[in-house]
């Protein structure tokens, strides 16, 4: 009996030392780059992301807006482009793009994310941009500079 | 004529090969059962290359003439491996004649060459060695340069990845780029940007074109990958066609544009489908394929200063082949669209009008230009 419930008091310690911490995701580059900072959700990924080593695009993804940190932003929605979404921010830095990055490693639905911003996306990005969302939403795509996780 | 003597002619000619010999060469295996059924089979086998043979000479003789056709017609400038490894620019005549290397800069790799309207000039971009050219980014990598036809007196202009996508004004004295901010068009004699417009979701090689009204490009609009026409003047833009296209490229009229396209529903290249070389009028109508063959993605495409004649490269991989050492630089007669190399059953079935043309094929390449200026010998 004392050996059953050892074994349930580690394992319970196990699983409350492996929960992932609160991180509001702030970090010198999403609080200092782009003239917009904000937490949104990743509502929506439509289209699949392109992993191709011979190309690289943006893919406009749908945000809910959770909180302003920095610049204006009216609309509870945002769309938002990542460039090279298939890759892990920290290893998304080219010739084309040489000011990103982040520590968000893979996108996934219903993830938060603290993003650095600039808009409209084509006055800083010169690349292919899949946005699915073209002739149904008129409201310019953002530009994610830097992107970082949040844990709540 | 025997098989071997068939073979040895094929290798013979390899220089200037018909497209179509690659598929007659490549015989399925066929299973067989006895010795009348073998002595059957061998007859065939045997009627059929002679037959093949008797096709192949022909072809030869169509590409022969070709290249005979336009072998003093001017010159191709095209980027190159030299024999250090790095990318030079070389001069060669239509015909693959009396090439020679222009740059010949062991430090540097060079890419990306135009010639001037009037063929007297060099405008192509310069990058450190060892750096990899990327197909889809090499307009605003590295230097922009501007020489003498034949690669004499280069003189760098701007800084390292200024002056991006720069291409000739129609009269040579201003360069169109464009930058993340617009379209430039920068004066060469000052280097001063005289003219800055929206660049409306254009975002790399973009072309102006011989008369001077508009610009060609490839943008996002409803998707990416779409080649676009702008007015030069307004800025309005059209749609030229959609899904997949790239590396667009007037005519001499002003009034056409060539372009590589990939069209959707191939299931080759594990569904990717091949890209092939297209073009059509300005606004967008009459959109047409020149050259296409599965198994091949069709780059580079060009037409002659007369537009009677087309450059393309034919490269196995996707891109083009600027990472590696460039593609088979070729040459087709534009009467002779559209055309359709090696077996390509499906791409036959689309396009059932298409013909066996004479294609010329020369030396491994990437972005190939021509012009009908007479270049001197080398300095």
């Amino acid at each position: 009996m004392r050996i059953a419930s050892s074994l349930i008091f580690l394992s319970a310690l196990l699983v409350a030392s492996c929960a992932k911490k609160p991180d509001t995701g702030e970090d010198p580059k999403v609080t200092t780059l782009g003239s917009i900072e904000v937490t949104a959700q990743l509502v929506e990924i439509r289209g699949a992301l392109i992993n191709d080593p011979l190309y690289d695009y943006a893919h406009v993804m749908k945000y809910k807006l959770l909180q302003i940190h920095r610049g204006e932003v009216n609309k509870e929605t945002m769309y938002i482009g990542h460039y090279d979404p298939a890759k892990p921010r920290d290893k998304v830095a080219d010739a084309r793009v040489r000011e990103i990055g982040g520590n968000v490693r893979q996108f996934r639905v219903g993830d938060i994310h603290r993003m650095a911003l600039e808009v409209p996306i084509d006055d800083y990005y010169m690349g292919g941009i899949i946005n699915k969302y073209f002739g149904e939403v008129n409201e310019p795509a953002y530009w994610a500079i830097w992107t970082n996780r949040v844990v709540k | 004529m025997t098989k071997e003597a068939c073979e040895k002619s094929v290798r013979r000619s390899m220089g200037i090969l018909p497209m179509s010999r690659r598929a007659i060469l490549a015989l399925p295996g066929v299973a067989f059962h006895g010795r009348d059924a073998f002595d059957t089979w061998l007859a065939l086998v045997v009627l059929g290359l002679l037959g093949a043979c008797v096709t192949w000479g022909a072809q030869d003789d169509k590409v022969a003439q070709l290249a005979k056709e336009v072998g003093a017609k001017g010159w191709i400038v095209y980027a190159a491996r030299d024999d250090s490894g790095t990318w030079d620019l070389f001069l060669m005549r239509p015909d693959g004649s009396q090439r020679r290397d222009i740059t010949n800069t062991p430090d540097f790799e060079e890419g990306g060459p135009r010639f001037s309207p009037d063929g007297k000039k060099l405008l192509y971009r310069r990058f450190a060695r060892g750096v990899v050219i990327d197909h889809d980014k090499w307009g605003f990598q590295g230097n922009l340069m501007i020489a003498e036809n034949d690669g004499s007196k280069p003189v760098q202009i701007g800084g390292d990845r200024e002056y991006p996508w720069a291409s000739w004004s129609p009269d040579g004295r201003q360069i169109a780029c464009l930058a993340l901010k617009g379209i430039q068009i920068v004066d060469l004699e000052t280097k001063k940007v005289v003219r800055e417009f929206p660049r409306k979701g254009i975002y790399q090689q973009l072309f102006w074109s011989p008369d001077g009204k508009w610009f060609c490009g490839v943008a996002n609009t409803r998707m990416m990958w779409t080649i676009v026409r702008m007015n030069a003047e307004s800025g309005e833009l059209n749609v030229v066609h959609e899904f997949q296209s790239c590396t667009p490229d007037w005519f001499a009229d002003s009034a056409r544009i060539v372009y590589p396209s990939r069209p959707a529903g191939q299931s080759g290249n594990n569904g990717q489908g091949f890209t092939q070389l297209w073009y059509s009028d300005g606004d967008g109508k009459d959109a047409k394929m020149i050259y296409g063959e599965d198994g091949y993605h069709i780059y580079g495409g060009a037409l002659s200063p007369d537009s009677r004649y087309v450059l393309f490269t034919r490269c196995p991989q996707d891109g083009g082949g600027s990472e590696r050492s460039g593609a088979p630089i070729c040459i087709m007669r534009m009467a002779d669209a559209p055309a359709i190399g090696g077996a390509s059953p499906e791409l036959r079935k689309v396009h059932p009008e298409a013909k066996d043309s004479p294609v010329v094929q020369l030396v491994e390449g990437w972005e190939p230009c021509w012009t009908y200026t007479e270049i001197g010998a080398q300095k």
